[in-house]
């Protein structure tokens, strides 16, 4: 049989399986923290406050504290007592320090905030039991408008702060100014992204077990980062991280929810020490739609200076961003990338930012899937803008100001580096699939009929994988490396494991592929194990489409440096004077003779065997044993490219918009699993479709939310959203392992901006420009009756 | 999340329901389908101390037609009425409508008696039973007593049910051979409570004139409402575009709507105006008839 070793010759990457962890998902075995049978563990449930904004005067418990099967109820005094709070003082200009205890003691500071935390034999009885706590509360007013929050005589969310202001950070080019003073044609667009939410299936949960004996903590808890949670947890607990293991099982989704220590599941670790007893909590809907963590809700402005034919000159970015009332990320972690990458796959020399976050009575926000969303919508949609204003096709526009080929890498304004991506290209080959210049055509012809379709496109730059560099040149906290291990047992058995968790991604399967491919094993022969601090080693978690990069690009190393050792042994043991010539594939070796590769009788099994149980065969100096680990920081950023075009039409007389078609074509590099990348594409464009038409966090003006049920936070059914098509590119990135990039937030990206650009193509005759989401039937038909 | 504290009973006769009812009274509440019920008790918004569940109750789930009345048992779960084969003959408004309430596995279990008793003024139920003014048959240990639709649901989650009483069918009236009728409704998704809702007949006379109109609206105000005004004056006219136009119109001033988050006051009364177009221009078709 031929066999080359030649680089892209992959075998295991790239393979279309399906995905081994299906099996027991799909046939009711897969074990969420529900399935989790912990004898006489105790219950959890939380009091939290009905009012947006309120001291807490006062809680009486004792009637509560009587009845049968109540061990107690323990406030934020309690849990000052036993546990530190979290200071958020990232040292980066222009974000303040914040500090906020385990539970709130003095105030709440949002409709949900936590109060107290009821500990009961049984989850019904927590909550017979809570009916029967007495807090008195003085409500103070709830500060729920972002603009407002900056007001002088506004009132503050946090009192240790001067303002609600709690980060600013500019940025300008040398000569941005002068260049827009420059020119004549300045264009101005807004957008405004409402709140939402991430709400994965499962909600937060998690079981504390208190080890008196050994003084030792074991968490179950579904967690997107089980090593950084446990480096959070014991700190907060003053515990040394030797004492605790946080085991994450399978997870119904995080989207970027399950990242943070959270102040419940930190309470319940707490508690299970305290009582010395098991003690779990499962959040119910309603809290975690009212009190796990928001996303989104943020206001943007740009000015495009640009010249006659629509070329970009100069940009200028002002986010005003509504945080909510905690921060538990620092307060620029989402709005700041917005800010570095937004031009995209436009060329741009002079730009500058404004981007303020601002604290407000409601649910703290953290990352959601694609924290930089907007991002594509906002420069997709002052593409649009520029070619409204001076009446050019919207192609056109792009094709002048965007990057080409031979402008790779390219160092964009804000001093990220693009390289190996061709959105030039994703684009022109979408518009080639349907048929642009004709769709324009009969675009045109049915309006005269009083039909109105549009056609949006959005050209996505997604920044995946986020190394160490990029977040120290962000002004972020944090590592983006990863490690991994592969044991190989005296069996022949292959293990590996990951230091990232999984929420759903299909990991063990990509994982599996990415440590078959560089040890040279079939893949199903891989067993991978993840999500237990004890078992895997440290990794910074799922995040940033970072599994891909960071997880399997790591994975693939550990593979490659196990196979570098069974050829070491192998050449010994064909008494070879180098493994040069030797390759393992598919579980044995292979020997290259003149050219010629063919197998030996050497498989994985016997390397094995001899290193463990017949160490003396091994070269010299070889310790006995099969086991690798590996650590590896990837590149600042990797990025992946795609072209989203969306084909809507709009009923004028009901504001309902309707897919007539829904076209990616995506260039996300080596693909590990064609299907789950697929997976991906479909997930988050139609999450990015749901963000957009449906899903919306409800404030009142007093700070109530409104929707806490699924009855009113909407998320889209099959039925409601389109059939997607999907080409692919695949152009390696030169500086990673295998030329992996990441993927899974583009898709989210690109719906947002496709979507909102069509339905504003298709109004384009009412003068109607959507700048604000969600777009319902309601909020259209407002739209359309202003204009007649 | 969790409901409190309540005692379930299940009774396989009226008889037997008549008494736990009497001995509980308003510390009772009746289970049919659940689906409304129960999301209530897991909110704590009802907390029943005793659940009496009458699904085991013999003879509530029928669907006949007797002399020119159809009588469907108040345990008629939604599916079966959206695939009874003689509804779809006699009365095939009712398998349409059905169709269009929640999803599968509610309409599984999901019962005409319930949703009617729980007098959403969003719901399905209500609007047919406004639009064909149907009977409700109420039993209770004092006997058996019917009462007209416009009587029974009063207002929003407000029906005419004493604590001792049982909805045991609904009685409608079948349609005439040859009449029209279209059910239209608005909603955010597939599978939810209707925003408007629009249901009607129409009988057109050998000439082609409207001999008989009934034309109901859902979502305008705290029950459904049959635009009478409309009906009465359509007798005798030539259902034009003109006649569709100028009845849409009187659609949209009916009632008083309220604005939430999923549809303003305005938006309400904008779909009022194009579901009774929409619907009456589909009736007409369905008739022969044609504008
Ligand atoms: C997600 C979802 C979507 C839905 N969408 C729609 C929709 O689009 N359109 C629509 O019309 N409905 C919709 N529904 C409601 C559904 O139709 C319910 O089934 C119906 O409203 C109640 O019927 P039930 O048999 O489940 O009643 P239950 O929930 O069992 O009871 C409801 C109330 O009626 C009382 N009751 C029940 N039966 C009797 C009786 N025979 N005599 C006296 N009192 C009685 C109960 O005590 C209770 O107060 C939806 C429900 C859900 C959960």
């Amino acid at each position: 049989m031929e066999h080359t070793k030649g680089k892209n010759d992959f075998t295991a990457l790239g393979k279309r399986m399906p995905r081994t962890e299906d099996h027991r998902l799909l046939t009711g075995h897969g074990r969420y923290i529900d399935d989790i049978d912990v004898p006489g563990a105790l219950h959890a449930c939380f009091i939290r406050s009905p009012y947006a904004h309120a001291s807490i005067l006062s809680i009486n418990s004792t009637e509560a504290e009587d009845m049968p099967g109540v061990i107690g109820i323990f406030t934020g005094k309690d849990l000052a007592e036993w546990t530190t709070s979290l200071r958020m003082a990232p040292s980066i200009e222009g974000v303040k320090p914040v500090e906020m205890t385990t539970l709130p003691i003095d105030k709440v500071r949002f409709h949900g905030d936590l109060v107290a935390c009821i500990v009961a034999t049984d989850r019904y009885i927590a909550e017979d039991a809570l009916e029967l706590v007495e807090v008195d509360y003085e409500p103070l007013d709830p500060v729920t408008n972002m603009f407002k929050a900056q007001d002088a005589g506004s009132a503050l969310v946090d009192e240790t702060l001067d303002t609600n202001l709690v980060s600013h950070q500019t940025f300008a080019t040398p000569d941005v100014e002068k260049v827009m003073a420059g020119t004549d044609r300045m264009i101005e667009t807004n957008f405004s992204e409402h709140r939402q939410t991430h709400l994965p299936i499962e909600t937060r949960g998690i079981i504390a077990e208190w080890d008196a004996g050994r003084e030792h903590l074991r968490i179950h808890v579904g967690t997107q980062a089980a090593h950084p949670y446990r480096t959070a947890i014991a700190g907060r607990m003053k515990l040394s991280e030797s004492q605790v293991t946080v085991i994450s099982p399978d997870v119904g989704g995080g989207f970027g929810q399950k990242i943070a220590l959270y102040r419940e599941e930190l309470t319940v670790a707490a508690l299970a020490r305290h009582l010395k007893c098991a003690v779990r909590w499962r959040e119910d809907r309603f809290e975690n739609l009212l009190a796990a963590s928001h996303a989104r809700e943020d206001w943007v402005r740009t000015r495009a200076a640009v010249d006659e034919n629509g070329k970009l000159k100069a940009l200028s970015l002002e986010i005003v961003e509504d945080f909510g009332g905690y921060c538990f990320y620092p307060a620029n972690y989402l709005a700041r990338v917005i800010a570095m990458i937004l031009s995209g796959p436009y060329k741009l020399d002079h730009y500058a930012f404004d981007v303020k976050v601002v604290l407000t009575n409601k649910c703290g926000n953290g990352p959601m899937r694609a924290p930089m969303a907007i991002t594509s919508w906002i420069m997709e949609g002052t593409m649009d803008a520029i070619a409204r204003d001076l009446n050019l096709d919207p192609v056109d526009v792009r094709r002048i100001n965007m990057i080409r080929e031979d402008e790779f890498p390219y160092q964009m304004a804000s001093g990220e580096t693009l390289e190996d991506i061709n959105p030039f290209e994703t684009m022109e080959k979408g518009l080639s699939i349907i048929g642009y210049e004709e769709l324009r055509s009969a675009q045109a012809a049915d309006r005269e009929r009083g039909i109105y379709r549009g056609i949006g496109i959005c050209n996505v730059v997604e920044s995946t994988t986020y190394g160490s560099k990029f977040y120290k040149s962000a002004g972020i906290p944090g590592s983006g490396h990863e490690s991994a291990w592969v044991k190989i047992e005296p069996s022949g058995a292959v293990r590996g494991a990951v230091g990232i968790s999984a929420t759903g991604q299909g990991y063990e399967t990509a994982f599996a592929q990415a440590i078959a491919e560089g040890l040279g094993v079939d893949p199903l022969e891989v067993k991978i194990e993840i999500g237990n601090t004890d078992i895997a080693p440290y990794g910074m978690g799922s995040r940033g489409a970072r599994g891909g990069t960071a997880g399997g690009g790591t994975a693939y190393l550990a593979g490659l440096e196990a196979q570098k050792k069974v050829l070491a042994i192998a050449a010994k043991m064909l008494a070879l004077n180098t493994a040069d010539q030797l390759c393992m594939k598919e579980g044995k070796v292979w020997r290259c003779i003149k050219d010629d590769w063919t197998e030996t009788e050497l498989t994985l099994a016997d390397i094995a065997r001899t290193a463990y149980l017949d160490p003396t065969k091994l070269p010299d100096g070889m310790e006995p044993g099969l086991e690798v680990h590996k650590a590896y920081d990837p590149p600042p950023m990797t990025y992946s490219n795609s072209s989203h075009f969306c084909q809507v039409s709009v009923n004028i007389n009901t504001g309902e918009v309707t897919f007539d078609r829904y076209l990616i074509v995506e260039n996300c590099g080596t693909v590990i699993n064609p299907l789950i990348v697929e997976g991906q594409q479909h997930g988050a464009t139609i999450m990015g479709i749901s963000g957009t038409l449906f899903e919306h966090v409800v404030y009142d003006e007093n700070g109530q939310n409104l929707t806490g049920s699924l009855a009113d936070y909407l998320i889209p059914t099959a039925a409601d959203v389109p059939e997607l098509e999907i080409v692919h590119m695949h152009t390696p990135n030169k500086r990673t392992p295998a030329g992996i990039k990441g993927m899974a937030e583009g898709g989210v990206m690109g719906a947002i901006g496709a979507v909102s650009n069509a339905v504003s193509d298709a109004l384009a005759p009412f003068g109607i420009t959507i700048d604000k989401h969600p777009i319902t039937p309601d909020a259209l038909r407002a739209l359309l009756r202003n204009k007649s | 999340m969790k409901p409190a504290k309540f005692t379930y009973h299940t009774p396989d006769s009226l008889e037997a329901a008549f008494q736990l009812l009497g001995e509980y009274g308003d510390e009772a509440k009746i289970i049919a389908g659940g689906q409304s019920l129960i999301p209530v008790m897991n909110l704590r918004l009802a907390q029943p101390e005793h659940l009496i569940d009458i699904n085991a109750i013999n003879g509530l789930s029928q669907i006949r037609e007797e002399g020119d009345i159809i009588t469907i048992g108040a345990l008629s779960r939604h599916r079966e009425i959206e695939t009874s084969a003689l509804l779809k003959e006699r009365l095939p408004l009712l398998p349409e409508a059905a169709m269009r309430i929640g999803h599968l596995a509610i309409r599984n279990r999901g019962t005409i008696g319930g949703s009617l008793s729980n007098a959403d003024p969003a719901a399905e139920w209500s609007l047919m039973a406004f639009l064909m003014d149907a009977d409700i048959e109420i039993t209770s240990a004092r006997g058996t007593r019917m009462a007209d639709i416009t009587d029974f649901i009063q207002s929003v989650y407000t029906s005419d049910l004493s604590a001792d009483e049982i909805l045991t069918a609904v009685k409608f009236p079948p349609i005439a051979p040859g009449e029209g009728w279209a059910v239209c409704r608005i909603s955010r998704r597939a599978g939810d409570f209707a925003i408007v809702s629009v249901a009607t007949t129409i009988c057109l006379d050998t000439s082609g004139a409207i001999e008989n109109l009934r034309l109901c609206i859902g979502g305008m105000d705290v029950t459904p409402v049959r635009i009478s005004h409309v009906e009465h004056a359509a007798v005798g006219q030539m259902p034009n575009e003109a006649w569709i136009k100028s009845a849409a119109e009187v659609a949209s001033g009916i009632g008083s709507p309220e604005s939430d988050m999923h549809a303003s006051a305005e938006y309400r009364r904008e779909m009022a105006a194009h579901l009774t177009a929409e619907a009456l221009r589909e009736a007409l078709k369905r008739c022969g008839g044609g504008a």
